[in-house]
């Protein structure tokens, strides 16, 4: 087909424009020396950064978003992985039906399953806290690393798996050696699409945690009183985590070729 | 053979496990739920459909204007992402896929960040005033940008913007280029090869698009919360309500399964409403 025109470049241009212009804005006003948001800038500060470091309970959530992260990561992929890899071993029709299974979390809108997890601790009699969470972040992260592996399975080669276990390998051993390096890649991405969605939540984690705080509580509590700089800086930190976690990986990707 | 099947069923268990223990168990409870009531701050279990008389008697109204602006965002949000992915695809050349990039980058935006952004955006001493008071376009802020419908919309197809980009030049990559030229060799007009050719293919997309920012949009709280202002509520607020200082689990379980159901209709229709304009003819 042939390229664009003007009006197409213009298009593009706008919704970008739309896109990555907040963000830039949010960025820009960590620095500003201004106590309000608008133009204009007095001035640049690295205030708003001390400010945070020194609040009392940034800190402590923290230190909860990292256990919930790591966790979920480390959970959702291995039990993601484990089920891709037997939904590939099986029929097409089973395989889709499972899959589908597997995936219907992610339809739900998170304020709902939130609601529901909730009660359902409650009838349960389960107290509220990081393992709740981390439950409840399981359901909306394993459909992602499911899908993610079976797109990998479903171009995989069982040839080499097979001549593996042909020439004496064990199951096990035929998976570390054989499967596990073929899709890796696809493993990491998954694991960092996991931990990213679970830093990032909010509403589920909000209605499963009970009094603890992670990083986007602690943010709701303070944007809730107003508008601050201080919370353009645990934004920031929270955007350069999550863009950190997925450097990592693609180092991790590389590093074994 | 056994041995390999009996394996499958162990690898699934882990999986399966989280699904039951932690999904469809809840969302099964929660379900039953909505047919109970609530006697002097308790549960009871019941058998009535008070609930669902309520949600559509007492709550039509932010039903209705929830179904409005998630329509509204939806249809919004895929045309745009259709565009932009379709720009990306085949009109950008090979700026294309970094055009994509930075777009997708938006992704790690997060979700109370956006929110909040508008917020300090559209506020009556915010960025947008201000900007424009410096610039002398305005010489008093315009207090109406934010807690209205038009800020609920902006912000969240802001948000689903990039979710509903990536299925949809998920199904653009796979278009060959074969059947393009082929078409234009027939004789086939930019107009007829789009008709007959990208649109089939790009419909499984677009359908995805719709249907994740249509649920988001229609079961979120914090959005209308934050910029939507006190005559705007979205069902979503009430819902939320519900296990907050109401603590009226059964009203919040019919409200919700009243949403899903509704939504689910809505998809639906347009999934029908698509295939039927983008079959091949």
């Amino acid at each position: 087909m042939r390229r664009g025109g003007i009006l197409w470049h213009g298009f593009a241009g706008l919704v970008l424009l739309f896109m990555l212009t907040p963000l830039f804005i949010l960025v820009l006003f960590c620095f500003s020396r201004n106590a309000l948001l608008s133009f204009p800038i007095a001035g640049f500060t690295l205030d708003w950064f001390r400010k945070l470091f020194e609040h009392p309970q940034f800190w402590p959530s923290l230190r909860n978003s990292l256990i919930i992260t790591v966790t979920v990561g480390v959970v959702s992929t291995v039990a993601g992985t484990m089920a891709a890899l037997a939904t590939a071993r099986l029929r097409r029709a089973w395989s889709i039906s499972l899959t589908l299974l597997v995936t219907l979390p992610v339809m739900l809108p998170p304020l709902m399953l939130g609601v529901a997890l909730l009660s359902y601790f409650a009838s349960i009699g389960m107290r509220l806290g990081l393992p709740t969470v981390i439950m409840s972040h399981l359901v909306f992260t394993q459909p992602f690393v499911v899908a993610i592996v079976a797109a990998r399975m479903a171009s995989f080669d069982h040839a080499a798996v097979e001549s593996a276990r042909d020439l004496g390998a064990s199951r096990l051993r035929a998976f570390f050696n054989v499967t596990l390096p073929i899709i890796r890649p696809s493993v990491i991405g998954a694991a960092l699409i996991a931990m990213a969605l679970s830093l990032d939540d909010f509403v589920v984690t909000l209605f499963t945690i009970g009094g603890g705080s992670t990083l986007p509580i602690f943010m709701w509590g303070m944007l809730r009183k107003g508008v601050d700089p201080t919370i353009n800086v645990i934004a920031v930190l929270l955007m350069l985590l999550s863009i950190g976690i997925s450097l990592v990986g693609l180092r991790a990707t590389r590093y074994r070729g | 053979m056994r041995d390999a099947r009996s394996l499958a069923n162990l690898m699934l268990l882990p999986s399966g496990l989280i699904l039951v223990a932690f999904f469809l168990l809840p969302v099964s409870y929660f379900f039953v739920v909505s047919f109970w009531r609530v006697r002097s701050y308790k549960l009871q279990a019941d058998a009535t459909l008070d609930q669902y008389v309520e949600v559509f008697t007492g709550y039509w109204v932010p039903l209705l204007y929830t179904f409005a602006v998630a329509l509204a965002i939806a249809l919004a949000v895929t045309l745009i992402a259709f565009g932009f992915a379709f720009y990306c695809r085949f009109r950008a050349g090979r700026y294309g896929m970094p055009l994509l990039f930075l777009a997708l980058l938006t992704l790690f935006g997060g979700y109370l960040t956006k929110i909040y952004t508008w917020k300090t955006i559209l506020g009556a001493e915010g960025i947008l005033n201000s900007a424009l008071m410096l610039t002398g376009l305005t010489d008093a802020p315009i207090t109406a940008f934010l807690f209205n419908p038009v800020a609920v919309v902006i912000t969240l197809a802001h948000y689903t913007l990039p979710i509903a980009i990536l299925p949809i030049f998920g199904s653009l990559r796979g278009i060959d280029e074969v059947p393009l030229d082929a078409a234009r060799d027939l004789g086939a007009g930019p107009c007829r090869s789009f008709r007959d050719v990208v649109l089939p293919q790009a419909w499984p997309g677009l359908v995805t698009a719709f249907a994740l920012t249509f649920l988001f949009a229609a079961g979120d709280y914090v959005t209308p919360m934050l910029v939507g202002g006190p005559n705007t509520s979205m069902i979503g607020v009430f819902i939320q309500s519900q296990f907050g200082h109401r603590v009226d689990a059964p009203l919040g379980s019919a409200m919700s399964f009243t949403v899903i159901a509704l939504s689910l209709a809505v998809i639906l229709g347009f999934a029908g409403t698509t295939r039927y304009f983008t079959r091949v003819r």
